[in-house]
This record gives structure tokens, C-alpha cells and sequence, in this order.
């Protein structure tokens, strides 16, 4: 590989880097439990949910920022973050007409038409700007069925049972210390229920925008889909590009009960800070799907292109006999992104079964590390888990690290890990490039080839959309 | 052979279930289970010990050494000590600490040897004996360039004692170490062993470790590739019934090019016992063309025992080979039913199955191995 | 070798076995004398297979009815080891590969389970070794076979000669061989072939599971039985195999679609032939 023709291919900017200039409301900075208050009473929420953050937020106080992960940051202030801003429209509209244009032409230009000409036919969006769910598009539609999709604010309003019956199950609001502050002022995020028996008629998808440079963004997912239910369910993300690091510390909760499955699909590109590390998201996430039902299934599928920390494992409890987890990921670092990601299979019902396949491919100055842990309890008689981590390492500065645990006290059980590093040879490109395929297409090839157990999973608008992400992303870092 | 402490024992429960002894020998608080590294690796048995010394026989002074070798006086294996530990940076390690601490408040035997030549083969015993408290080993190795040598490392308790063993290993250009361990312990005893190798390009090292019967065994083989270009192959066994725990922690690091690392670890954790495995492959940027493949496979024969594996690599360099894969499972069905469709009863089919698996790693070790019936003792007690 | 006053060594009637709760067997009627070379025949999925794991006690299957003699003993009862030590055997078709366990060991410890039963003496390993060298022969196998484990790495034809050195070893009464010709070249084949005809006695029976003539141009069945569909659809002398051979097996749906259509159960009374 020629260093001076490729190194010269400039990188593609980061298209989604502009700025939407709409008036906020924002609280000031600062976490408190005046904060906390303030935040739950501005959602105008019932007693139970303020509780929950109260408790939360006293817990964060007395817990540690993790720090096992091999990533390298400087501190957070988390006294110098706003923890509440949302577009200033009083409430959320009835109609999409009545939503700032602005805010409309946004999520145009991110490639999410929202208005009811140019929407996507076969997927609802929930569109969330900074803190606030703005549109939830094909309501009425999924209301049909059934199907209840709305923001969380919104289901707290309208259906606060089932909120106070599935909030903080999956995910305890003390379970680490990003779940706990995320507990204590999340802000927006979605709703899906799925009534028994129901199959989602159509693609769900939410769409998370961060707007303005100094705010945290807490979204909160909560998704149940009750006996013999299934839905498949994605979420995009973007954000700005400013010099300075924003922290999104999201939770998501699955739940699914007998016979029932959920698929969730994430591509997550939220801005990765420029070449030199300056800027880019914190990205800490706690996502944890209970198959709490016999057969049932949580299928997580994720392409991690963006962020300058990506701090992420989302797990399946298998807890039903017979319930399936599977994980399907691809996360690219480039430049000088740190990814420390994996997942958990945690094996408790007889006979449950898991997957993971893991791609990570590293370039540039970037790390990115795969850790994982899968886990037989005691009572989880011919359980199985295959695992699969591949690493492709681009340039000699990157670095690759896998670290999957395996804990198991079920002799009646098998797990199989394999891994392996690779890199792309000069061998196969000359081949390809022999069959007049250029450089950049043969890379951009062999990495697409090399993740393609991965993209098969997603929803097949996203597939090709992830293939070209990965490939942008790419763009100048062979060299 | 039993000294007295020379550390400050607690009053009042005679000693026993108290660390505070071993913690001022070693100089450092015990590890805690708060910590990585001993995450699953519970001291009990370590701090349940009598708070006193052993002082064991010099096992170099009943062999005959071969050609090609000579042993070290304190004096002229000072230079060398310790260079292995800090390269494979274990100079810290707890258990290090503890053996450090121990040789210097009680004379020890330091069994340094220097090889020269093709210097064939040595069997030594490394004896805590059935008296209770702590036994001190410390072992040099210093392989010129060219030089050969078959190890066999036999450290043994029969009671209520540990037996602490740190070996350093210098292997210079073209040397080429057979370094195999066959360590028997009893549900009383505890096994630290320590074993720091610095290898130079060229060289060779076939380290083959087999531990059974302890109630607590750690085993940390270190090895750094100090210039790559040298070939480990790395073999680890352990088997655990009973209440036993057995651990093993590895580290191999590449500080060169074309280094190659052959590594297999099989565990086999029966009834109430607990098998540990932590495998850490290292391959910094300076690592290129670096070929390592790491395998753990561990057998799970009771719903009350527990497997802990976890592999770690590490990896900066981006044309390296690398792979590695673990496998927990019990005894696979079909194998035994191959063997009872020929009429071999489950349980001696079962028992065959255990041998296989064992074999893969016993048929490593040193020559010298196979008169001490390393299989009988491995799988005949029960 | 057909004689009707041999005695029966493997009675099996209306036998039904499933595999994780799927029916598989829906009904096997089939006698075995002594002396006699039986061929079932069938396509992929038929149950032919599963006949020979339930014969042989394969713990993934569930017998779900019906019952199997073996010398007027229910077989049903025994475990596999104990199957085999009696003189029942069975030739994988895929015979797995036990890394570790030396097949010269493994040989001898089978060899003699099956002696034990039999009141022979324990061989030691030097008669064995013996043994096992002129049994060798009869499959024309290199001894640095033994020297290995147990069928690791071995080609297709390796193993089942293995297959039939182990039969030569244990000297079974019954002898299953499941599909012992796939995957074999025609040398490999004959080999194998004549190592079967080799060990065919008036006291023993051979019970071959093929798809395919090509080994019954070589081992000449006395009996031939179609399988479909989980039961024994028609039997036949060795003619049967020929017609099979010309006419294909599409008769085979018409005749289950008659049956499903309401006509009479097939394969619960057995086509006696003689």
C-alpha cells in the first residue's frame, strides 16, 4: 500500500456537523436535586416518576465513574452540563404542520423526512431533538394495531401504568453509574408497546438529533412487547460538530415475554470529533433486553461508526427456557475515536441460546476493544453460546483489544468463542485491483465483505446505508 | 527444618485465618478480590495457613548436574536476578512480593544454574513436605546462546502448607528451553508459582505447566519476547475436584518483530471446584508480522463447579496473526456414545475421554515426566 | 443364506421413535434369522438412518412404541455399551472423531468388553496386538493406524474401514451398517465390501442401510426393504433392489399418496419372503 497516494485521500466531512438555529429553553447548568425536580415538574409528571429520578440521583452521589474500560478521557464536570433543553414550542403539536419548520427541515436535511409527503412509507419515526420528542409520525396508523409509539414524556402522560409497571425492571436506576444519572434526568426518548399477539405492522424507528453544544443528552427507550408480539425497532443518530465534548448518556429496556421478539437495529453516528480528538460525543449507554418469556428473543444489531467514546454492551438477560439472544456489531474507530464495546449474555433459563458476532475495525490513532461476557447460571441446562470476534486493524496505529469473559457453572452447556485479527493484505487488493477494481472500492470491498454477517441483519433500507457509512468513514485512512 | 517467623505474628487465634503475617513478609496488603486479577481467586486457603517457615532441602544437592551446566553461588547470580521480573513487569506481583520478602527473612535455596552447552536433562523435586507453613523456592535459569536444556520442575506439598516458587528464565540468541511442571499438591496446601522468562531473538521456549490436587494453585507464567523473533509455546493443565480452586494467569508480550506464540490451556473442573484462566497476549506496534494463537478449552463435569476463562489481547500492529478461542463444554455426547456403541461402559468411556483430553498437554512435558505417572495422579484420585 | 429354521436373532415390530418430539419411526416391522443379509433402502429422510441409532441406543432418540427382540430379549432395555457387548453393532455413517483417545487403545478396551460378555479372557496388550494385526487384513488398513487417535484426521474411506476393523474385533451377531458406502471411491468400496462379505457367517446377519445398488453389487442381500416415510413400504428378495434401481423411487409417493388417500396402513404386516 503506497502511504503518499493513499494518505493523501482527504477525508469526507462529517455532513451532519451543521448547526439548526432555533430558540431553546434551557435550564441553567448543573445537576442538583433542585435539577431533578425541576426537569420532572417541567414534564408535569406523576408522583412515582419523580421518585424514581430522586432515588436515582441519590444513588449517582454515591457511586463512581466506572473505570475498567480501557478508554482514555479527561474528567467530566458534570456540574458544567445542562441537563434540560428543549426547541421553544409550548407543547407537542397534534399536527406535523404546526412544528417549527425549522425543526422540520433538520431532520430533512438529515435524511429523515418527517412531513407527510415525503415520509417513509413503511417506517414510523419518533423524531427527537435535543431533549424533546418533536413528531412521532403514523400514530394513528399503529394505534390500529394496537401498537402504542409514542415519546416516553408521552406515555408517561397517557399510559402511566404501563410505565410505572416496566421503567427501571430491565435497567435498576443503580446499575451503573451513566444508568443511574440517566435515572435521575432523562429527558425524552421513546415508547413502543406491543399488545399480545401482535406483529408491528411496520418498521419503528427514532431519530436522535443533538443541537446545542453544552447540553447532556439523556434519552430514555422503553420497548415491551407482551406474549407472542414482535417488532423491529432502529435508531439513528447525529449531532453537530463543536470543539467541545457533549455527553449522551442514554438507557434502553427491553422487554419481551413468551413467544414475543424484539429486533433492534442502532446506527449510531454521532459526531466523532475531528482528526486531532477535538470534540465529539461521550457516548455511555446502558441497553439490556429481559427475555422474560419462554421462546422468546432479543436480537441486537449495531453499526458504531460515530462518537469520540463509545462506552456500550447491550445485553440480553435470558431468563425464559428456550428465549434467544443474538448480537450483531460493527464498530469502526478512526482518527482518535475509543470504543470499548461488547455485550452480555447472561444464561439464566434452560436451554437458551446466544450468538455474537463482533466486527471491529480500527484505523488511524484509534482504539477499539470488544468486550464481552457471557454467563451460564446454574439452572440453564443445555444452554449454548457461539461467539465470533473479528478484528481488522488499518495502519499500525490503531489498536484492536478483545476481551470476552466467560463465566459458566452448567456442565450441560456449550460455549465456543473463536477470534481472529486480520488486516487487508496487499495480496487481496492487487487481486482486486488486477480486476480493475480501484483502491479505494476494493478497500471499501474488503471491509464491507469482512462485515457482512452483521449488515445482513439490519433492516434492508439500513444495510446499504451502513455499508456506505463504513465506507465514508474509511475514506483516506488506508494508507 | 521448621524456623520460626521472623514476621510479627497476631495474638490470640493462633495465627490461623489471619494474613496480617503474610502481608508484612510481602510487604504489601494481600490482593483483594476488588481487583481484576483476582477477581475469582479466593485466599482462604492461603490465610487459613500456620504463621511460620519452612525451610526446605536444596533439591539441586541430590542430583548430579550434567555437562553443560553449572550451578550459580548467590554472589554471581545477583547481576541476573530480578531482570526477568522487571521485564515481564511482575516485580509487583503479590506473590512475587510475598517470595521476595520470605527468601530475605529466611535463607532459601536459590537454585541458579547457568547453561552453557546441549546440556540434556534435569528432574528436580521441589519438596514443601507435609509441615505446615510457607516454603520458599527461588529458581534462576540463564541460557547462553546456543545452549539447551530439558527442565523438569516437580514442586509438591503433602500438608497444611504453601509452596511459593518464582522462577526467572534468560534466554539468550538460539537457546532452547524444555521447561515442564508437574506440581501435586494436597486439599491443604497452596501453590504460587511465578515464572518470569525474557526471551532473546532466536530462541526457543516449550513451557508445559500441569497443577492438580491443590487446594488453592496460581499459576503466572510471564513471558516476554524481548526482540520477537522467537517462538513460545505455552501448555497449561490443570485439574480441580473438591473444594480446589486452580487459576491461571498468563502473559505473553511481543517487543519485536515475527515473534510466534503457541499457546493451549485445558482445564477440567470437577464437583465443588473453581478453574480460573486469564490469557494475555500483548503485541504493541514494534509486533509486526507477529503469529499468535492462543486456545483454552475446559471441561465442566459437576452443576457445582465453575469455569472462568477469559482471554485478553491486546493488539497495535496491524500484520499480525492473531486468534484464539475458548471452548467450555462437558464431555461431548457423541464421542461417548461411539464408545459405549463398542461397549465400553459410560463411566470408563467417560474416564477415556478425560485421559484424551489430559494427554494433549502431558504428552509435553519433559521425558522425565512420565515415571512420576503424571495421568494416575491427575485422574486416579476422585 | 436364507434357511427359515435359523433362529431369529432380531425381532422388530411396529417400532415408532421420534427425535425431539418428531415422530421419525411410524412402524417398523422387520425379522432378521441368522445367516441373513438384510437391505433397507430409502431416500434421504425415509428413517433408515434412525432405524440403526435407535437399534443402537442413541440417547436422542425416544422410542414412542412398539418393541425390538433381540434373541428373544427386549433389546430396548439395554444400554448402548451393553448392545454392543451383547453382539450388536453398528457402522456409523459419519463415524466421529475422538481426538486424544488412541485407536489401539480404544480397540482393546472394546475388544474386551465384548469378550468379558462373552467369557472369553481379558487379551493383554501384547495379544492383542496380535489380534488386531490379523484382523487388519480382512479391511487391507496400514497398522500406523492404530498408532493414531481414534478417527482424527482420517479420509472418508479411512474410517470406514476403521468401521469394519472394529466389526472384524467384536464379531457381532448383528451387524448395522449405515450408508458404509458413502463417500467411498470404488476401491475403497470393495475393500470395505469384501471385509463385510468376509465376516458374513450362518451364525451371524448383516443389516445394510443404503441408498444405492452400487454395494449391493457387491454384498448380495437375501432381503431388500423399501423405507418411506418412517415404515417399511414394501420387501423383497434382492431383485427388488434392481427394479429400485431402474424404476427410481417415484413410485414410493405414489404409494404413500394412495395411503394417505385412505387405503390400507402400509408396512404393519411384514412381506414375509422365503
Amino acid at each position: 500500500m503506497s502511504t503518499a497516494t493513499v494518505g493523501d485521500l482527504v477525508s469526507q466531512p462529517y455532513k451532519y456537523g451543521f448547526v439548526t438555529e432555533i430558540e431553546t429553553e434551557k435550564i441553567a447548568k448543573g445537576l442538583s436535586e433542585d435539577v431533578v425536580r425541576l426537569i420532572s415538574a417541567k414534564k408535569e409528571e406523576p408522583a412515582f416518576l419523580l421518585e424514581f429520578r430522586l432515588r436515582a440521583f441519590r444513588q449517582w452521589q454515591q457511586m463512581q465513574e466506572p473505570d475498567w474500560a480501557a478508554l482514555g478521557f479527561p474528567a467530566i464536570d458534570y456540574q458544567d452540563i445542562i441537563y434540560y433543553a428543549a426547541p421553544k414550542q409550548q407543547q407537542k403539536k397534534t399536527s406535523l404542520d404546526e412544528v417549527d419548520p425549522k425543526l422540520l427541515e433538520t431532520f430533512d436535511k438529515l435524511g429523515i423526512p418527517l412531513s407527510e409527503q415525503k415520509r417513509l412509507s413503511n417506517v414510523a419515526v419518533d423524531a427527537v431533538f435535543d431533549s424533546v420528542s418533536i413528531a412521532t409520525t403514523f400514530k394513528e396508523q399503529l394505534a390500529e394495531h394496537g401498537v402504542i409509539f409514542c415519546s416516553i414524556s408521552e406515555a408517561v402522560k397517557e399510559h402511566p401504568e404501563l410505565i410505572e409497571r416496566y421503567l427501571g425492571t430491565v435497567v435498576p436506576s443503580n446499575d451503573n453509574y451513566f444508568a443511574a444519572l440517566n435515572s435521575a434526568v432523562f429527558s425524552d426518548g421513546s415508547f413502543v408497546f406491543i399488545p399480545k399477539g401482535v406483529e408491528c405492522p411496520m418498521e419503528l424507528s427514532t431519530y436522535f438529533r443533538i443541537n446545542s453544544g453544552d447540553t447532556g443528552q439523556f434519552e430514555r427507550t422503553l420497548i415491551v412487547a407482551e406474549e407472542g408480539a414482535s417488532v423491529s425497532y432502529l435508531e439513528g443518530c447525529t449531532a453537530p460538530m463543536f470543539d467541545t465534548n457533549q455527553l449522551h448518556a442514554a438507557v434502553v429496556e427491553l422487554v419481551v415475554l413468551d413467544d414475543a421478539s424484539i429486533k433492534y437495529s442502532t446506527v449510531q453516528n454521532w459526531y466523532a470529533g475531528d482528526e486531532n480528538g477535538v470534540g465529539g460525543i461521550y457516548n455511555f449507554v446502558t441497553k439490556r433486553g429481559q427475555c422474560r418469556g419462554d421462546r422468546s428473543k432479543i436480537s441486537w444489531t449495531q453499526v458504531e461508526t460515530g462518537s469520540a467514546i463509545t462506552w456500550k454492551y447491550p445485553s440480553c438477560v435470558l431468563q425464559g427456557a428456550d428465549s434467544v439472544g443474538e448480537f450483531y456489531s460493527v464498530a469502526l474507530t478512526n482518527n482518535k475515536q475509543q470504543a470499548d464495546t461488547g455485550t452480555k449474555m447472561i444464561h439464566v433459563g434452560p436451554r437458551s441460546r446466544s450468538t455474537i458476532v463482533s466486527k471491529g475495525i480500527s484505523a488511524g490513532h484509534s482504539s477499539n476493544s470488544y468486550r464481552g461476557l457471557v454467563q451460564i447460571g446454574p439452572k440453564a441446562v443445555g444452554a449454548r453460546n457461539y461467539s465470533q470476534c473479528d478484528s481488522m486493524l488499518i495502519g499500525d496505529q490503531a489498536a484492536a483489544n478483545t476481551y470476552p469473559y466467560i463465566r459458566c457453572q452448567q456442565p450441560d452447556a456449550a460455549i465456543e468463542h473463536e477470534a481472529s485479527t486480520c488486516r487487508i493484505s496487499e495480496d487481496q487488493l492487487f487481486y482486486l485491483q488486477s480486476r480493475g477494481i480501484g483502491f479505494e472500492e476494493a478497500v471499501s470491498m474488503m471491509v464491507s465483505g469482512f462485515c457482512r454477517d452483521v449488515f445482513n441483519q439490519l433492516p434492508m433500507e439500513f444495510a446499504a446505508e451502513a455499508d456506505k457509512l463504513l465506507a465514508l468513514k474509511l475514506e483516506g485512512s488506508v494508507g | 527444618m521448621v524456623a520460626t517467623p521472623t514476621a510479627p505474628t497476631s495474638t490470640g487465634r493462633a495465627g490461623a485465618g489471619d494474613a496480617a503475617w503474610l502481608a508484612t513478609l510481602a510487604g504489601a496488603p494481600l490482593p483483594s478480590r476488588r481487583q481484576e486479577d483476582w477477581r475469582f481467586t479466593d485466599l482462604k486457603a492461603l490465610t487459613a495457613l500456620e504463621p511460620q517457615m519452612i525451610t526446605p532441602a536444596d533439591p539441586l544437592a541430590a542430583v548430579d548436574l550434567p555437562a553443560g551446566l553449572e550451578r550459580l553461588s548467590s554472589s554471581s547470580a545477583a547481576p541476573w536476578l530480578g531482570q526477568a521480573l522487571a521485564a515481564t513487569a511482575s516485580a509487583e506481583h503479590w506473590p512475587v512480593l510475598l517470595n521476595s520478602g520470605a527468601s530475605a527473612a529466611q535463607a532459601c535455596p536459590l537454585l541458579a544454574l547457568r547453561v552453557f552447552g546441549a546440556a540434556g536433562s534435569l528432574d528436580l523435586h521441589l519438596d514443601a513436605g507435609s509441615t505446615a507453613g510457607l516454603a520458599t523456592f527461588r529458581l534462576l535459569l540463564v541460557l547462553e546462546p546456543g545452549s539447551s536444556l530439558e527442565l523438569l520442575l516437580r514442586p509438591s506439598s503433602s500438608g497444611p502448607n504453601a509452596l511459593s516458587l518464582v522462577s526467572e528464565v534468560i534466554l539468550a540468541p538460539g537457546a532452547e528451553l524444555k521447561l515442564g511442571s508437574l506440581a501435586f499438591g494436597t486439599e491443604e496446601s497452596c501453590l504460587f508459582q511465578h515464572t518470569a522468562v525474557v526471551q532473546a531473538a532466536g530462541s526457543r521456549l516449550d513451557h508445559t505447566a500441569v497443577a492438580g490436587g491443590w487446594g488453592l494453585a496460581r499459576l503466572e507464567p510471564r513471558i516476554l519476547q524481548r526482540d520477537g523473533q522467537a517462538f513460545s509455546r505455552l501448555r497449561g493443565l490443570q485439574v480441580c475436584r473438591g473444594a480446589e480452586l486452580a487459576d491461571t494467569h498468563t502473559w505473553v508480550r511481543f517487543d519485536g518483530p515475527e515473534g510466534e506464540l503457541d499457546q493451549l490451556h485445558k482445564a477440567v473442573a470437577d464437583d465443588q471446584a473453581r478453574s480460573v484462566f486469564n490469557g494475555a497476549v500483548r503485541v504493541p506496534r514494534a509486533a509486526q508480522r507477529t503469529n499468535a494463537a492462543q486456545l483454552s478449552r475446559s471441561l465442566l463435569l459437576s452443576d457445582r463447579a465453575r469455569i472462568d476463562t477469559k482471554p485478553e489481547l491486546e493488539i497495535v500492529a496491524d500484520d499480525v496473526k492473531c486468534a484464539h478461542g475458548a471452548t467450555v463444554s462437558r464431555l461431548q455426547s457423541e464421542e461417548l456414545f461411539y464408545l459405549r456403541s463398542r461397549g465400553i461402559a459410560s463411566d470408563q468411556a467417560a474416564q477415556l475421554l478425560q485421559r484424551a483430553f489430559c494427554e494433549e498437554v502431558l504428552r509435553d512435558l519433559p521425558a522425565a515426566a512420565a515415571s512420576h505417572g503424571p495421568l494416575l495422579t491427575l485422574l486416579g484420585r476422585a | 443364506m436364507i434357511r427359515p429354521d435359523a433362529p431369529v436373532l432380531l425381532d422388530i415390530r411396529d417400532l415408532q421413535a421420534a427425535v425431539e418430539d418428531q415422530p421419525i419411526l411410524k412402524g417398523v416391522n422387520l425379522t432378521i434369522r441368522a445367516g441373513e443379509i438384510h437391505a433397507v433402502m430409502g431416500r434421504n429422510g425415509s428413517g433408515k438412518s434412525t432405524l440403526s441409532k435407535v437399534l443402537a441406543g442413541h440417547p436422542a432418540y425416544t422410542v414412542t412404541g412398539g418393541r425390538v427382540l433381540y434373541k428373544g430379549e427386549n433389546l430396548l432395555e439395554f444400554d448402548p455399551e451393553q448392545r454392543a457387548c451383547i453382539g450388536l453393532f453398528l457402522g456409523f455413517q459419519y463415524p466421529v472423531e475422538i481426538p486424544g483417545v488412541s485407536n489401539l487403545e480404544f480397540l482393546r478396551v472394546a475388544t474386551n468388553a465384548r469378550r468379558a460378555e462373552q467369557g472369553f479372557e481379558e487379551l493383554d496388550t501384547f495379544a492383542f496386538e496380535d489380534l488386531v494385526r490379523e484382523r487388519l487384513a480382512v479391511v487391507q488398513m496400514d497398522p500406523a493406524f492404530l498408532e493414531r487417535s481414534v478417527n482424527e484426521g482420517f479420509s472418508g474411506g479411512e474410517k470406514k474401514r476403521n468401521e469394519i476393523l472394529q466389526m472384524a474385533l467384536l464379531e457381532p451377531l448383528v451387524a448395522i451398517l449405515d450408508e458404509t458406502d458413502s463417500g467411498l471411491d470404488i476401491d475403497a468400496l470393495r475393500i470395505v465390501a469384501g471385509g463385510v462379505n468376509q465376516l458374513a457367517s450362518p451364525d451371524n446377519a448383516t443389516l445394510l442401510i443404503t441408498h444405492y445398488q452400487r454395494l449391493l453389487d457387491l454384498i448380495t442381500p437375501d432381503h431388500v426393504h423399501v423405507m418411506a416415510a418412517g415404515r417399511i413400504l414394501r420387501s423383497g428378495g434382492k431383485e427388488l433392489a434392481l427394479e429400485l434401481e431402474r424404476t427410481g423411487y417415484d413410485w414410493v409417493d405414489q404409494e404413500l399418496d394412495r395411503l394417505a388417500a385412505g387405503g390400507q396402513e402400509a408396512g404393519r404386516t411384514p412381506v414375509e419372503v422365503g
